[in-house]
């Protein structure tokens, strides 16, 4: 493990323009600038130079030359973690994949398509579209997040309960190793025998290696759709419906829970017709054969009506589908609309905790004195706190900070996880000692050893004790204001 | 290189800035990211490096400068933003500043043309693009308008020459009359704003866009004495004759007397709706009463119910999404429900059909490597549709793609959604 | 695969709980004494025979259900549980955990991650890979760790549920495991057609990928153990095989599959169409879930893209006429147990013809078991490659002393 590492030096930056000519090279301070966070804001750090290699050879080249001047190195796809999993601790070289962007084959019989790590996860989407295949995993960033940054940080999205996320997605990545090689692990076979690396890669948040192309698998498009929305009175009324749902044996392509403060704030903002009074609005699809979806619809139905739904709605036609989905796809742009600033978690509990769970919320934001609403994944427990703030408020964003701890200290008490999609990153590095003790943690940090021996890749990102000690941070990271 | 005192966008509303979250996720619907892959090109990264300029954190030096030159306002970023960011409402005026602080050397060119032209006119050939600009300025009037107005001063000195210098324009086809009556029973009594440009260069189009609505049962009334929209004024900074065009347009329409004002120009459409929201003073209230009435005629159109046409036209089309019809009034599937009901028509899906085609004005002067490949791109797009006909709603896109696809030496007719559609009505086919 | 146990033990314990168990591990790392951790004992000739003698360390006393929150759809349960006792125990509340292994009875859900072997449903259902949501294991120093945790989305930390999944007891010996379940579908059925040859059954296997059926199992059946099937019959004369579809749901859906899927291949010109179901279908289903466990003098497993299925079990059966296969077709999972193996040379058979074959198909192929002879590692697992090289790094952090399983997987 690396003790300190070195500032980039002019004979670096000269030697990366070599290899990849100069217009993939930045190292003026304000193109520099934009590169110092990602969708994580609280934590930022300049990286020294900014590269944009265009294969897998110059992503090698790139790592031997950080290893040859022993310099600090990150990858980045879109910057849209929201847990500062591209910060460049410690400055260094920031390795910007965006330009390796193909969709390299999309093989239909086989069932798999290989993509760059640029490639943005709805262009796959659109690639296939009319194919009758798709690439399941939706991250709500999907359209502008990348399937590198998705491979690196296992993303999910709201049709994670029925199709699972990233990692059962992937058949096969090549990565760079931190000692400079290419090395592919799985590939278009179903089964790899021996570790599966492609496994522990998946999720990794680039702290393993710099995965530079995928094999992904395809999944069948659903043949139908039917879409409901049943508004509650309360929130145990709900979440009874929805164990009811499983419990009958159906298991809903999407299953997502608002709660009366978005429900308030979507009328705000964009006059749904939502009754104000209602505890919670729960979205409910199903997709799959024709000839079963009317069966499961009926059933669902019948099971908010008989948990005392007020009023279920259905959509008829993919007009009206779309329609339901837009308020909830809208949510967050709704608070955004209502609130100079909001911050939210996504903490994880097992599904039977959530009514617990959302009442331990509330009590959370009376007692910090703020306001928090919820939209969230109910079928997987996946929550998304929206805490509702103004940033200019030194002392209110103290108690947001607070109360966004508790929470999650909250989750991990009902035997949950600090994060189910979003990544550990440096934003939640300390609840790791929280969630794993000191046995796990060196598990893990043996794991990284055995990938990243040098200690120059993706310093000080997810694991409390390893990489960043003793490195020497040029660049102070600025804390503003979330 | 940094600027001295005063630092650009001191005018912007700090909050606008706020706005952003910093989430990233209009990054891929920006053209010139998904070029370049540099945030610095983004949305994202330009709010990021304005608010950096005005907070005194970054130089204005010229890699901001190059960054924010290269955007070309297409306003992907605002259809692709939860948060409701309005990018135009930053950049324009940043730029504007950007500008009038760094006085007028040649490079301070590069958004003025861009606003003046943005999403009219790119040029067919490298020889034609001087004259252009000039040949637009005296269509639009722009030449007496600017005598008048004083604002022949505002133009750079190459555009002011031109004006100067350029023979008078003839139309071909004879203007509108003042009232074009229904067709069958009456639905509705629409006025048409005909607009400048389009007036003298796609006279055919209003044409043929009157004729759609008389189809549609609807008596058409064309205002005598409306004139140019005032967008490139506005854009251009140049606010108070924007205002006295605006004026003038509202005054020309008599409100009480139809039920919609229809454009059918993505530009003029996106500024005559928002001519309620720039001027905050006495007369505002009527601007806004004006404003709610303008409807594209793909929205009208739609909205009303369309009159199936009945004439075959066995053509594969794609349609492209004009940037100020998709992302400034959010109008993508009306054009489609319409063009879907010609019989013999099949309207096949253009990937990435609202990515910016690199028209935006004069973007191919100032910034020509970056329209070529977005030009490019939507060509090369264009042609995995198999399609023979591009449908587009603005003249700009329709010029840049013919352009594009005539120096690449495919046949490729490119039209506007109302020529398709009364080619149907009339049981004609494509010439 | 065979009952008798080849490893070279010296004696077995069996702990009764993770305190005892890490006691042995500890133990056996002061004294550097090998370990070999065993379930079942379904699979450990699974792997190549291990030759330095240690001590046998089995689960079975650790085979409790530990948490059942049937409402959460989740089980936390400790390795030495057999599948049939975890599948009882489910299906009480009407759930399972549809990964389908031979000899359920015996087999543990500790030795089913650990080899981590495909079964049919992978098609539609995945492997258990897709499963394991939390994973608490003892590491070859003795050192308890784990991963994941309780909950079904969960990115916190490294993947340790996926790292173990397949290891083959080579860098932990697995103590407690968290999984996913899934409803038990109201009906299952399966429809199978016959294939005169190789190319009529890539044609239908291609023509399955955009079916208007989403089948949870395609698998391709040849080789004598098929020819005549108490189930399905004789295959008529000059037929190679046949394929066999599994599809599950509801009642309404699968009745519609099953004529959807008739339809299709009455459209295909396909012959011997028919669908079984109840009894039949169970009976059918568990010749092909039980095919590799039978005793044979070679059985390998081959991972291809499932394009080139038809060529290497053509290739297998060129190799002996004899030989049987089952394929997950729809998965790229090939079965073959051979009859005979030309001059019982095995090396030969899998390193000049088969495996290359296989590589050539992008996939890979190892040995499930064999009774002619001790093999060399090249020959049951292939050569070294640069991800194998990452692997064995990734064993010296977890076990320095090489005392789990050694010589098992890894070239101790
Ligand atoms: S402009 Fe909108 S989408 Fe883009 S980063 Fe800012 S808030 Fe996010
Ligand atoms: S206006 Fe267009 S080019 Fe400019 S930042 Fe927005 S999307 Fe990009």
């Amino acid at each position: 493990m690396v003790t300190t590492a070195s500032p980039v030096t002019a004979e670096l930056t000269a030697a990366l323009r070599d290899v990849l000519g100069d217009a993939a090279v930045l190292t003026a301070e304000s193109d520099r600038a934009v590169y110092e966070c990602d969708g994580f804001v609280i934590d930022k750090n300049r990286p020294d130079v900014v590269v944009f290699p265009r294969s897998s050879e110059q992503v090698a080249a790139i790592v031997r030359l950080c290893n040859e001047h022993n310099v600090v190195y990150v990858p980045r796809g879109a910057g849209t973690s929201l847990a500062g999993g591209c910060l460049p601790v410690g400055g260094g070289v920031m390795v910007v994949l965006t330009r390796m962007k193909d969709i390299l084959e999309i093989n239909l019989r086989d069932r798999y398509a290989v993509v760059e790590p640029g490639v943005v996860n709805v262009w796959l989407t659109k690639a296939l579209a009319g194919s009758g295949y798709h690439y399941a995993p939706d991250p709500s960033s999907q359209g502008a997040c990348t399937l590198g940054g998705n491979v690196a940080t296992n993303s999910g999205g709201p049709h994670t309960l029925k199709y699972g996320v990233t990692v059962n997605h992937v058949l096969g990545v090549e990565a760079v190793m931190p000692d400079g090689s290419i090395v592919e692990f799985g590939g278009p076979s179903q089964q790899q025998f021996g570790l599966d690396l492609v496994g522990a890669l998946v999720g990794s948040e680039g702290t393993l290696a710099i995965v530079t192309k995928a094999w992904v698998r395809l999944t069948r498009d659903p043949e139908g759709y039917r879409t409901m929305l049943g508004v509650f009175d309360s929130i145990d009324d709900t979440t009874n419906t929805i164990s009811e749902i499983i419990a009958a044996g159906i298991i809903p392509a999407a299953l997502e829970m608002m709660d009366q403060g978005i429900i308030g704030a979507l009328e705000e903002a964009f006059h749904f017709g939502f009754p104000l009074d209602a505890e919670a609005v729960l979205l409910i699809e199903v997709d799959g054969l024709e000839a079963g979806l009317d069966e499961q619809r009926d059933q669902i139905v019948e099971l908010c009506k008989k948990n005392g739904a007020r009023e279920v709605r259905q959509a008829a036609d993919a007009k009206e589908r779309q329609l339901l989905w837009k308020c909830r796809k809208q949510a967050f742009g709704a608070v955004g609309r209502l609130s100079p600033s909001y911050c939210t978690q996504d903490g994880v509990v097992p599904r039977t905790k959530l009514p617990h769970m959302l009442r331990r919320i509330k009590e959370i934001g009376i007692k910090h004195d703020v306001r928090i609403v919820n939209v969230f994944h109910a079928g997987d427990g996946n929550l998304h706190p929206i805490v509702l703030f103004d940033e200019r408020d030194a002392e209110q964003t103290k108690r947001v900070l607070l109360a966004s701890h508790e929470i999650l200290d909250e989750c991990l008490a009902c035997g949950g996880s600090v994060t189910g999609e979003h990544g550990i990153g440096v934003e939640k590095i300390d609840f790791m000692k929280k969630m794993f003790n000191e046995d796990d943690l060196a598990a893990m940090a043996r794991l990284r050893e055995a990938f990243n021996p040098q200690g120059l890749l993706s310093v000080g990102k997810m694991l409390p004790t390893s990489g960043a000690c003793g490195l020497e941070q040029k660049h102070p990271g600025r804390r503003a204001a979330l | 290189m940094s600027t001295t005192s005063p630092l650009p966008g001191s005018s912007i509303d700090y909050q606008l800035l706020l706005d952003c979250v910093h989430c990233g996720l209009c990054t891929a619907a920006c053209p010139t990211y998904v070029e370049t892959g540099d945030e610095n090109d983004s949305p994202r990264g330009r709010i990021y490096l304005m608010r950096g300029v005005i907070d005194g954190r970054l130089p204005l030096d010229d890699h901001v400068r190059g960054h924010l030159d290269l955007c070309l306002d297409c306003r992907a970023c605002e259809t692709a933003c939860p948060s409701g960011v309005q990018y135009g409402k930053l950049i324009e005026p940043f730029r504007i500043e950007m500008e009038q602080l760094a006085g007028s050397k040649a490079k301070s060119d590069d958004w003025f043309h861009r606003y003046i032209l943005f999403g009219m006119f790119p040029y067919p050939e490298m020889m034609r693009k001087a004259l252009i600009p000039a040949r637009i300025a005296q269509v639009l009037k722009l030449d007496r308008l600017v005598e008048r107005l004083g604002l022949l001063r505002l133009l750079p000195t190459p555009l002011r020459r031109l004006v100067q210098m350029l023979p008078p324009l003839k139309a071909a086809e004879p203007p509108l009359p003042a009232v074009l009556p229904a067709k069958g029973k009456q639905r509705a009594r629409v006025a048409l704003f005909t607009g400048c440009v389009s007036d003298a260069l796609f006279r055919h189009t209003n044409w043929a866009t009157a004729r759609v609505l008389q189809e549609n049962g609807c008596e058409v009334v064309v205002p005598q004495s409306q004139g140019c929209c005032g967008a490139i004024h506005f854009h251009a900074g140049s606010s108070q004759p924007a205002r006295e065009l605006a004026d003038a347009n509202v005054a020309a329409f008599d409100l009480d007397e139809c039920d919609a004002v229809i454009v059918n120009v993505a530009g003029c459409g996106a500024m005559l709706k928002d001519y309620g929201h720039h001027w905050d003073d006495a007369d505002r209230s009527r601007r806004s009463d004006f404003a709610a009435k303008v409807r594209d005629v793909h929205e009208f159109l739609d909205e009303l119910g369309l009159i199936p046409p009945t004439g075959r036209l066995d053509l594969t089309a794609t349609y492209h999404d004009a940037c100020h019809l998709a992302h400034a009034q959010q109008i993508t599937q009306q054009p489609r429900n319409l063009l879907g009901q010609i019989p013999g028509l099949t309207l096949k899906p253009l990937p990435e059909t609202d990515l910016c085609c690199g028209a935006a004005g004069t973007y191919n002067l100032t910034q020509p490597e970056m329209s070529e490949r977005l030009s490019r791109r939507k060509l090369d797009n264009i042609l995995s549709t198999g399609a023979g006909v591009v449908v587009t709603a603005n003249a700009g896109c329709l010029l840049q793609i013919a352009q594009q696809a005539r120096r690449g030496g495919h046949r490729l007719d490119v039209l506007h959604p109302m020529d398709l559609l009364d080619l149907s009505y009339r049981g004609l086919s494509l010439p | 695969m065979t009952t008798t146990n080849p490893l070279p033990l010296t004696e077995t314990l069996a702990p009764g709980d993770i305190d005892a168990l890490v006691d042995v591990v500890r133990d056996c790392c002061a004294s550097q004494t090998p370990l070999y951790p065993i379930g079942g004992a379904t699979a450990l000739d699974y792997g190549r025979t291990p030759q330095q003698p240690g001590i046998g360390l089995s689960l079975s006393g650790l085979n409790r259900v530990v948490d059942y929150p049937a409402s959460d759809m989740t089980i936390t349960v400790e390795p030495g549980i057999t599948m049939g006792q975890l599948r009882e125990t489910l299906a009480g509340e009407r759930q399972e955990l549809p990964i389908d292994v031979p000899q359920s009875d015996a087999a543990t859900i500790g030795g089913v991650v650990a080899t981590a072997l495909a079964g049919p449903r992978c098609y539609g259902l995945g492997t258990i890979r897709d499963y394991v949501i939390g994973i608490s294991a003892v590491d070859g120093r003795g050192t308890p760790f784990k991963g994941g945790g309780r909950v079904v989305k969960n990115v916190a930390g490294y993947d340790f549920c996926k790292l173990l999944t397949g290891s083959l007891g080579s860098l932990g010996v697995i103590v407690q495991l968290t999984l996913r379940l899934r409803p038990i579908p109201e009906k299952s059925a399966l429809v199978v057609c016959d294939v005169s040859d190789s190319e009529m059954a890539e044609r239908i296997l291609a023509a399955l990928v955009n079916s208007g059926t989403t089948p949870v199992a395609i698998e391709l059946l040849a080789g004598p153990a098929w020819q005549n099937d108490p189930v399905l019959g004789d295959l008529p004369g000059g037929a190679a095989g046949r394929i066999a579809v599994g599809v599950s749901g509801t009642a309404t859906e699968v009745d519609w599959m099953i004529e959807q899927l008739q339809r299709e291949w009455n459209q295909q010109h396909v012959t011997g169409v028919r669908a079984i179901s109840d009894a039949p279908a169970d009976e059918l289903w568990s010749r092909i879930v039980e095919f590799p466990a039978a005793d044979a003098p070679l059985v390998i497993q081959s991972s291809v893209r499932p394009s080139d299925v038809t060529g290497l079990v053509e290739e297998c059966r060129g190799a002996d006429e004899a030989c049987s296969v089952v394929s997950h077709a729809g998965s790229g999972i090939i079965l073959a147990r051979f009859a005979e193996v030309p001059n019982d040379d095995v090396a030969r058979l899998i390193n000049n013809t088969l495996r290359p074959a296989a590589v050539t198909a992008d996939g890979s192929l190892v040995v499930l078991s064999t009774n002619l002879g001790n093999q060399t590692h090249q020959t049951i697992w292939g050569g070294r490659t640069d991800a194998t090289v990452v692997m064995e790094s990734v064993r010296r952090q977890f076990d320095p002393q090489r005392l789990l399983n050694p010589g098992r997987f890894f070239r101790d």
